[in-house]
């Protein structure tokens, strides 16, 4: 554990990874009003939601609809579009780091650059920009950011640029931006793609237990990488297994003996997944009870909301644990341990499988005790699993607190 | 430092009273949706839903329905719908209980010819399927379409049936003397309705067994709808949906409008469409043979 903090102190002082802290910290609000807004559209006012169909809020509330399309330009505008404001935030910082004058405006070529990049050549003069890259490409808009940032500074140092005379580097960002779209393009091809496809698409039919293990894995290491994982954030109960497991269920009146007793939905969605990718909502609890940093306290009490309704974006960005060495730890383990459990349970036969349709937007613990018509056993376990998770957790955030006090000495 | 445990508990207690709530009112709708759900899955019903051809009534197969039942001790029932311009169902005939494959026939208001009042009576018959699947909680249907039926039933299928497509499905559609290409001789003059019916064919269902039957007065028609035009159907089905089959019924009652009550295809629906079992009727006094 000593050591761990030798590092983590080290890693907490370079330069760089002040630079990914502080435009992290500079998303946070931003992605914090976009959770608020996309539980309040996708689980209060959609039909299909989970708060929506429990309590038809959609039914008795007047303009539902209305308000579910304004909720959803706050969620385009921000969640859906998060990497641009991280690649302005990290060439602001990066320069700033650095040590010039011109950061404002440097932030404004990172921003040109990332929009170069995502822009689509083949969209017949409209304005077209990838989505799936301004949504989950935070990665690469902080590498494509960090790049221009370093340029500039280079650029500077050398000639002591005066703001007119960021023409050069702007240049240079220009042409290279080009030609990493000309590659994304290429990459995005249909022959690249189908390939891609039909080698992901194959194994995720697959059902054995390691399998769905490490997928759930894979998925939150993703999320901890700030990429979209495997796994789909909510539950879809639409895949070939999940509907075999139904079916069997509705057949035989019980969830018990179905044929996919490991998937996604029965481990990781059930009961890997509270508060979001990590089962964040432990480590808000976790937060709350042990640690007295004012910024963890502060981005958890905010973040309880949307985390209670499975998403973690606030907390991803405002802790941060995004790009966190220390964290990624627990955001691993809690998960990995949650799932080996329920997968005994489950083949003890003490609990079914959760195969019943769950609504989206259903708060992590109920998704398991819901998508077993309401097994007790299934709810307990989930309620014990955040206790574990909280258990979990709780070294690495005191750790943080030791780590402050150490600082403080120094 | 006493303050934020007294707090910590304060909030314990709320979160627990919140759970509580949600607990209580989820597991009731889940408990509902679940038995929903099984009453739909395991239900045995499997209508048979007949839509008229133009300036036909919800009446129009009473003939065909009888014909099918002779002789038969479990006839199917009959269940007839019309729908006004307002889009308000009147509904006479009622389904026998244990009755498992009823037939149910449609009536439009506007039973007008042409592709507009076409649209329109697809657009009705989408508001009628989804009351009968809403109330009957059937899982699959076969379905019947006479002469513009049939048209309405392609309609439905491209532009609205997907959104039935997890919870119901169309096992088997027939159509009898539909004119896919309207009144042209020539499959070279695509009207702009078949033009739209191929446009759209990607959303047929594609586990669908379609019968296109086509009734002869001479070589090239039916004394109303030429040959070539209901034989453009395959322009649309051929290659989408799982089976196409082509039929051509020609004698007695092959004349377009006689279609329905036409021995032959009697006898057609009576073997593709129809699933339940014939118990046929025994009279006193009656020869039985076997």
């Amino acid at each position: 554990m000593d050591r761990l903090m030798a590092h983590s102190m080290k890693a907490y002082q370079s330069k760089f990874a002040g630079v990914i802290q502080e435009t992290l910290a500079l998303l946070f609000p931003i992605m914090l009003l976009g959770s608020f807004a996309e539980v309040l559209k996708y689980s209060f006012l959609t039909p299909s939601g989970f708060v929506a169909t429990i309590f038809g809020i959609t039914k008795w509330l007047p303009a539902a609809k209305q308000i579910s399309q304004l909720l959803g330009l706050i969620v385009h505008c921000t969640v859906d579009m998060i990497a641009l404001y991280g690649a302005y935030g990290v060439t602001y910082s990066t320069t700033k780091a650095y040590g010039r004058q011109t950061s404002a405006l440097s932030g404004a070529i990172g921003l040109l650059a990332f929009l170069m990049v995502t822009y689509q050549p083949h969209s017949h003069g409209q304005l077209l920009f990838n989505r799936t890259l301004m949504g989950q490409g935070l990665l690469i808009a902080l590498m494509i950011g960090y790049i221009v940032g370093r340029i500039i500074v280079t650029f500077e140092k050398r000639r002591g640029l005066r703001s007119y005379q960021i023409i050069w580097p702007l240049l240079l960002v220009a042409v290279l931006s080009i030609a990493v779209n000309v590659a994304v393009s290429f990459i995005r091809s249909p022959e690249v793609q189908s390939f891609i496809s039909s080698t992901v698409m194959h194994a995720v039919s697959a059902n054995a237990l390691s399998y769905v293990v490490g997928m759930g894995l894979l998925t939150d290491l993703l999320s901890w990488m700030a990429v979209g994982g495997p796994f789909s954030a909510n539950p879809t109960f639409t895949d070939p297994a999940e509907l075999a497991n139904l079916n069997h269920a509705l057949k035989t009146g019980s969830a018990f003996n179905v044929p996919f007793q490991y998937t996604d939905v029965t481990l990781f969605h059930s009961f890997a997944n509270f508060g979001g990718n990590g089962a964040v909502l432990a480590m808000i609890i976790a937060i709350l009870i042990f640690s007295k940093r004012r910024r963890f306290l502060t981005v958890s009490r905010w973040s309880i909301f949307p985390a209670l309704f499975n998403n973690n974006y606030a907390m991803m960005l405002g802790i941060p644990i995004v790009y966190n060495p220390v964290f990624l730890i627990p955001f691993l383990l809690a998960p990995l341990v949650n799932m080996i459990v329920a997968a005994v349970f489950l083949a003890l036969k003490w609990i079914p499988a959760a195969v019943y349709p769950v609504p989206a937007g259903a708060p992590g613990p109920l998704i398991g005790f819901l998508g077993t018509n309401g097994n007790w056993l299934a709810l307990i376990l989930g309620a014990f699993l955040i206790l574990i998770d909280v258990l979990i957790y709780m070294p690495f955030v005191k750790l943080y607190d030791r780590l402050d006090q150490n600082r403080g000495e120094q | 430092m006493m303050k934020r445990t007294v707090k910590i508990w304060l909030w314990a207690i709320f979160g627990g009273l919140l759970s509580i709530v949600l607990i209580v009112a989820s597991l009731q709708w889940s408990n509902q949706n679940v038995s929903e759900l099984t009453r739909h899955h395991n239900s045995q019903l499997s209508p048979v839903i007949m839509i008229p051809g133009s300036s036909a009534t919800e009446n129009r197969f009473d003939g065909l329905v009888s014909e099918i039942n002779r002789h038969r001790e479990n006839p199917h029932s009959l269940l007839k719908v019309k729908i006004m311009n307002n889009d308000k169902l009147h509904f006479t005939g009622r389904i026998r209980p244990g009755d498992n494959e009823p037939v149910i026939v449609v009536g439009f208001q506007n039973n007008k010819d042409g592709y507009s009042n076409i649209k329109q009576q697809a657009r009705q018959f989408n508001v009628i399927f989804h009351t009968l699947v809403s109330r009957l909680d059937f899982n699959n249907f076969k379905a019947v379409g006479h002469s513009n039926g049939g048209l309405i039933y392609t309609v439905f299928l491209e532009n609205y049936f997907s959104q039935y497509s997890n919870d119901v499905r169309m096992t088997k559609l027939m159509t009898i003397g539909s004119p896919f290409n309207f009144n042209e001789r020539s499959i070279d003059n695509k009207t702009q309705m078949l033009s739209d019916f191929i446009k759209n064919r990607r959303k047929l269902p594609n586990n669908l067994t379609v019968y296109s039957v086509a009734g002869t007065e001479n070589y090239t028609s039916d004394g109303l709808v030429p040959l070539v035009s209901v034989a453009a159907g395959r322009y649309v089905f051929q290659g989408e949906v799982a089976h196409f089959t082509t039929i051509t019924v020609s004698g007695s009652n092959a004349e377009h409008s006689d279609l329905p009550e036409n021995k032959q295809i009697v006898d057609l629906i009576n073997r593709y469409i129809l699933h339940s079992k014939k118990v046929p009727r025994v009279r006193q006094n009656e020869p039985r043979l076997n």
